[in-house]
């Protein structure tokens, strides 16, 4: 595809009028117009479980529009499956991509579609050709013989990418193409991106980061709860008005502004030293403290041993690995087992919520009541009907969207499922509450709700730790911030002091690294 | 809490409307028995006017010899529920067939110590593969197969190579005739099927409305994230070994007075019966989701297509084909439910 | 204090020598069995085992298959490394043994085949029962006893062994050619149970529920027509009014020897082993030197009830 002057008018590549998709229980998608034209980059936006991925799917043959009309080009198209979505010229780079890692990159380059040579036998000459070319194309030079797991993400994405133009499509989705990329990277995409549509491409664009929306997209489409809300051109939004878009409401506050008066302090670290494990950073002496009432975060770069810091409070690692003095409430406490740290008051809500949270394939009720069930149960036996009541009363103040109880928690978004995560420790009586990463992954509107619970949470006198990468999570939510590196505490900061700066200062004290030509190392993820 | 409001979530008719679909869908897993019921019906001999297959002392019959593998079914399936395996059961069957023969016949002892000693041996042995498996965390394959060698190894060794007779005093034998009441009926119904009755539904029982069965299904499902939500992971694991033990213990009881004897080379193959059983009853082999019915069903289901055939004088080799698609067919429908 | 030590020596020297002096040869004699998981094998590896007993020259290695040709082969390989003097082989099948039975022949070492064959003559000496004569027998009983018992017609069912092995096959055919001679008596069902008395109770109750007028129940190894029995028991059927029959004849306690006297199985053929002439024939090769027949073909013994007491004795059996 030659880069060629788009019309003056802009041509509509897509049309999708009035599609409706029904599940059992459950309306994914009412009456939702969508258009993509020539030469645009369409973002769509929407809460996790407004519909998106579920249009996407339709556009891509997987499923069936139960009404509706979608027309290519004018024509009234019938996308029966993934293959004739292809042959109809449209491309999707999945977040998840569709990729063979054992295979070399011209394999999955022609997956499927092998060139065969005249006797018949593998053209793999003409492929490793072609691959070079199509690349070259996007700008990028690679190997095509390197077997794909040596390649770094932003390489197989755009490999991808360049398969979707060699496959002439005219309209490319990407699902949250930039959640593995670094700055660096994803620069690169937007090159990318710009070039495809500077050939007359039109993409859409599915994201949750609102800066990358307003760097790179013409228009805006959002979703809620399965309805358009709304399309309109970059130029016409500003970035509260398209929260406000996708949440419903004015989100003045994505934090809350409480005041609270810390009491008592309720954990006390001293001197926690871990040993070292596969797979896992030691920890050296740690020492910290919560108060009651109090959010206190915990920062540093990613490998810090901030999610070792909370494991070892938690009791999880072997006890004979663990050194150092653990205080509850001034009471030295001795544990060795996550089941004794719950009892005595500590509640961990891991990074890794689908491995280590939940069991998806139980229900929400299940897996809610998980923790909890001592309290419902009567002898040997479970009170079924206490036990429904205290989780449905949690769904409600938590705002957990499910269709039911029973529903599997594998069906759940990702905000919700956090969310699930929570309720199984808010149905204990909680004296400290460690989180890591809680809000990773979340839509805007969740991250909200989440943020208000803690701090009801913290105003209610649990003492708070949160581990978070989240810069501006840290240093708007927390009283104080202790800041991890290589194992150690480095440093510790105030609210009043906390910056960026200062945090970075104290996660690099004990690394010597090098200049990154103005780039700063991994540690904050894009802003939401 | 300031927090903000949202949308109500589904409308609500149609929350109601798909809690109505998700009971329907639940009962489908027994599509497969009942669609085995319709074709043996359809295609039995019929005497006086009376459909062979469907009479109640045929069905009666089947329950009654089905009941061993089913009752090591219900154990089996708690076992598989939490992700794991036993091989053993069937060498275990033996030992402890054995061993009832050996007490009741020719150690001369009274029923009550026989079936409190069974069921103690059946505990230790599955308590063992329990141990093995959560404390030296050798995968529990492994284990069991192991235990499947040693346990058969040790009946032989213990009782010689040969069966043992077990007969009532009413029949000429020198055992007890109390014992004898588990190869009779109540009523209509045979004891063996009675028996197996009331362990599944004990044991349903229990997954269903207690701490322990939740944390059956957890540990199955995810024992990490059990584990973190202060499950004792471990204790679990031995408990369901055990019980499994015990419930093979208490078929095996049942095997060797129905059969009368207790042989060595009894329970060949038992185990995958009772996998078979557990697996067409739709629980899932990696864990966490199935059910006792299921199981019951399952087995059930087999012991009704062996009967058809054998009803119907098929030739064996046929037997086995039948048995084979048969058993694909029902299971494939049932996956095929769930997955709508 | 020197002539003492010497008078020691020469005493432990002796000693030493003593037992070679008194006993003649000493023989290895090699077993490999198919397989130790039926009790009609057992009844072989024992009687082997007692018969090997009355020889003192003798020497018993018994090695298990577990029922699995590549098993035995490498058992038989076994057994020829340890260089025994004889090796006595119960093949599990005939082809996937004959190369390694050739090996040990070829190399010099008698080799006797029970019970079931291997490809070939590259042995010694083959013993084994006739399938086919034994069920021809069991058929001709069953034709006289219901012409004795006025039955017309006469319905029997039958319960084979694992069917497509040539032991259920010569037993189904055998029988059929020695009920031809009542014309009234029919085999109207069969069933398998593969040799098994689990598999057969259930087998037995579909069929009794099938057919509510069987008169003669036949089963091809005496666990079956036993399981059958208990079925029968359980169906509530007039046990008096029918015959049970079966094949094997074993003395041991859940055996048909002790059946018979007690009153279950109406009549039991016996199909020997051979592990008894086996052992016998053994010593006539190594020890007398004798030139033994290519084939010993094993006759039957039948088992009636009034006959049954004798016949314990003669096999010792066990009660319990």
């Amino acid at each position: 595809m030659s880069a060629t002057e788009h019309p003056a008018v802009p041509e509509a590549l897509l049309m999708m009028r009035g599609i409706t998709k029904r599940f059992p229980g459950v309306l994914a998608l009412d009456g939702v117009d969508f258009e993509v034209r020539s030469a645009e980059v369409h973002a769509m936006m929407g809460e996790n479980g407004a519909g998106k991925s579920t249009l996407v799917k339709i556009l891509s043959g997987v499923y069936h529009l139960d009404r509706g009309e979608i027309r290519l080009a004018g024509q009234l198209a019938q996308i029966g499956d993934p293959r004739a979505a292809q042959r109809q010229g449209i491309a999707i780079i999945h977040q998840e991509l569709n990729q063979v890692p054992e295979l070399r990159a011209f394999e999955n380059f022609f997956l499927g579609r092998e060139k065969r040579t005249r006797l018949g036998s593998v053209d793999e000459r003409t492929m490793r050709q072609e691959t070079t070319e199509w690349l070259g194309r996007l700008g990028l030079e690679l190997d095509p013989n390197r077997p794909l797991r040596e390649l770094r993400v932003a390489e197989r994405q755009l490999l991808e990418i360049a398969k979707g133009m060699s496959l002439q499509a005219r309209i490319m989705v990407m699902d949250e193409p930039t959640t593995a990329l670094n700055a660096e990277e994803v620069a690169q995409l937007f090159q990318v991106v710009d070039r495809l549509r500077q050939s007359g491409m039109g993409i859409v664009y599915i994201s949750h980061r609102i800066d990358e929306i307003f760097r790179i997209a013409d228009r805006v489409t959002v979703l809620r709860d399965g309805r358009l809300v709304g399309t309109k051109p970059i130029s016409e939004i500003n970035r509260d008005s398209l929260i406000k878009m996708m949440v419903g409401r004015e989100l003045r506050d994505l934090y809350p502004t409480s005041k609270r008066q810390p009491g008592r302090a309720v954990l006390e670290v001293q001197d926690l030293s871990v040993a070292s494990m596969p797979g896992r950073r030691e920890l050296h002496g740690a020492s910290l403290s919560v108060r009651a009432g109090e959010i206190v975060g915990l920062g540093g770069l990613l490998g810090s041993g901030r999610t070792e810091l909370l494991e070892a409070v938690f009791a999880v690692p072997a006890r004979k690995r663990v050194r150092g003095t653990i205080r509850i409430d001034g009471h030295e406490v001795q544990l060795s087992s996550p089941r004794q740290a719950i009892r005595a008051g500590i509640s961990f809500v891991t990074e890794d919520r689908k491995g280590q949270s939940l069991v998806l394939v139980r229900s929400v009720g299940e897996n809610a009541s998980l923790a909890a069930l001592h309290r419902f149960a009567l002898g040997p036996l479970l009170r079924l009907r206490k036990e429904a009541q205290e989780v449905q009363g949690m769904v409600r103040d938590l705002r957990i969207k499910t269709p039911s109880l029973e529903t599997p928690a594998a069906s759940l978004s990702g905000g919700n499922q956090q969310k699930v995560a929570l309720a199984k420790f808010l149905l204990l009586d909680t004296r400290v509450l460690l989180l890591d990463e809680p809000t990773q992954g979340i839509d805007v509107g969740a991250k909200a709700e989440i943020y208000a619970l803690i701090d009801g949470l913290a105003q209610r006198g649990v003492a708070v730790l949160l581990a978070s990468s989240d810069m501006p999570e840290l240093l708007a939510l927390c009283d104080r911030i202790y800041v991890m590196c290589e194992g150690r505490v480095s440093g510790e900061v105030q609210r009043q002091a906390a910056t960026q700066e200062r945090i970075l200062d104290f996660a690099t004290r004990f690394t010597h690294l090098p200049q990154f030509h103005g780039e700063r190392p991994q540690m904050a993820r894009s802003q939401p | 809490m300031t927090s903000p409001s949202i949308a109500v979530p589904v409308a609500a008719p149609a929350r109601k409307r798909g809690r109505l679909l998700e009971k329907a869908l639940r009962f489908q897993g027994y599509l497969g028995l009942v669609i085995v019921l319709v074709i043996g019906a359809v295609f039995s001999p019929t005497k006086d006017g009376v459909n062979l297959f469907l009479d109640l002392t045929n069905q009666m019959n089947v329950l009654r010899y089905v009941a061993e593998t089913g009752i090591i079914a219900v154990g089996m399936t708690m076992v598989i529920l939490i992700g794991e395996i036993d091989l053993s059961v069937g060498s275990l069957l033996a030992l402890v067939a054995t061993l009832t023969a050996h007490l009741l016949a020719r150690a001369g002892y009274s029923t009550a110590p026989t079936i409190l000693l069974a069921l103690l041996v059946g505990a230790a042995v599955g308590c063992t593969n329990g141990v093995i498996v959560a404390g030296l965390r050798i995968p529990s394959f492994v284990t069991t197969l192991a235990m499947m060698t040693f346990a058969r190894g040790l009946v032989r060794v213990v009782f010689g190579g040969l069966a043992i007779p077990l007969l009532p005093h009413s029949l000429g034998g020198t055992a007890a005739d109390s014992a004898f009441f588990f190869a009779g009926k109540v009523s209509f119904i045979p004891v063996p099927a009675l028996v197996m009755l009331v362990m599944a539904v004990i044991t349903g029982l229990l997954l269903r409305f207690t701490p322990f069965g939740r944390h059956v299904y957890a540990v199955g499902g995810n024992a990490v994230a059990s584990r973190l939500s202060g499950v004792r992971v471990e204790l679990t694991r031995v408990a369901v070994f055990t019980a499994c033990g015990v419930l093979t213990a208490l078929a095996a009881l049942i095997h060797g007075i129905q059969l009368n004897q207790g042989a060595p080379n009894d329970g060949i193959t038992y185990e995958l019966n009772a996998i078979a059983a557990v697996v067409i009853g739709g629980t899932a082999l990696q864990g966490g989701i199935g059910s006792i019915a299921g199981s019951i069903a399952g087995a059930w289901m087999l012991g009704l297509i062996d009967n058809s055939l054998n009803l119907n004088n098929i030739n064996s080799d046929v037997q086995l084909l039948v048995k084979g698609a048969l058993i694909v067919a029902a299971v494939s429908l049932q996956r095929l439910q769930r997955r709508s | 204090m020197r002539v003492l030590k010497a008078i020691l020596a020469a005493v432990v020297l002796t000693a030493s020598l003593a037992p070679g002096l008194a006993s003649a040869k000493q023989y290895v004699i090699g077993f490999s069995q198919l397989g130790f998981d039926h009790p009609w094998r057992v009844a072989m590896n024992n009687q082997i085992a007692a018969e090997v007993k009355k020889y003192p020259e003798f020497k018993l290695i018994i090695t298990n298959g577990q029922n699995d040709n590549s098993k035995q082969v490498a058992d038989v390989e076994n057994l020829l490394q340890q260089k025994v003097d004889l090796l006595i082989i119960s093949p599990n099948e005939a082809a996937p043994l004959t190369a390694v039975v050739k090996k040990v022949y070829d190399a010099g070492i008698p080799v006797i085949v029970l019970d079931r064959g291997v490809l070939g003559d590259a042995y010694t000496m083959f013993i084994g029962g006739d399938n086919k004569l034994i069920g021809e027998k069991a058929g001709e009983f069953v034709a006289k006893w219901c012409g004795d018992q006025k039955r017309s017609p006469c319905n029997v069912f039958e319960i084979t062994g694992l069917s497509g092995s040539p032991p259920a096959q010569d037993r189904a055919s055998g029988f059929r050619e020695g009920l031809v001679k009542n014309a009234s008596a029919k085999v109207i069902s069969s069933v398998t149970s593969e040799w098994q008395k689990e598999k057969a109770l259930p087998a037995a109750a579909a069929v009794f529920q099938a057919h509510k007028d069987i008169d003669v129940v036949y089963g091809h190894n005496d666990d079956s027509a036993e399981g059958a029995y208990i079925a029968a028991r359980n169906a509530g059927l007039d046990l008096k009014k029918m015959l049970f029959l079966g094949i094997d004849g074993l003395p041991d306690p859940t055996g048909s020897i002790v059946s018979v006297m007690q009153g279950r199985l109406g009549a039991s053929f016996v199909y020997p082993t051979g592990g008894a002439e086996g052992v016998d024939w053994a010593y006539k090769i190594l020890v007398k030197g004798e030139k033994p027949p290519k084939k010993v073909v094993l006759g039957t013994d039948e088992i009636y009830p009034s006959n049954a007491k004798e016949k314990c004795a003669k096999y010792e059996c066990k009660m319990n």
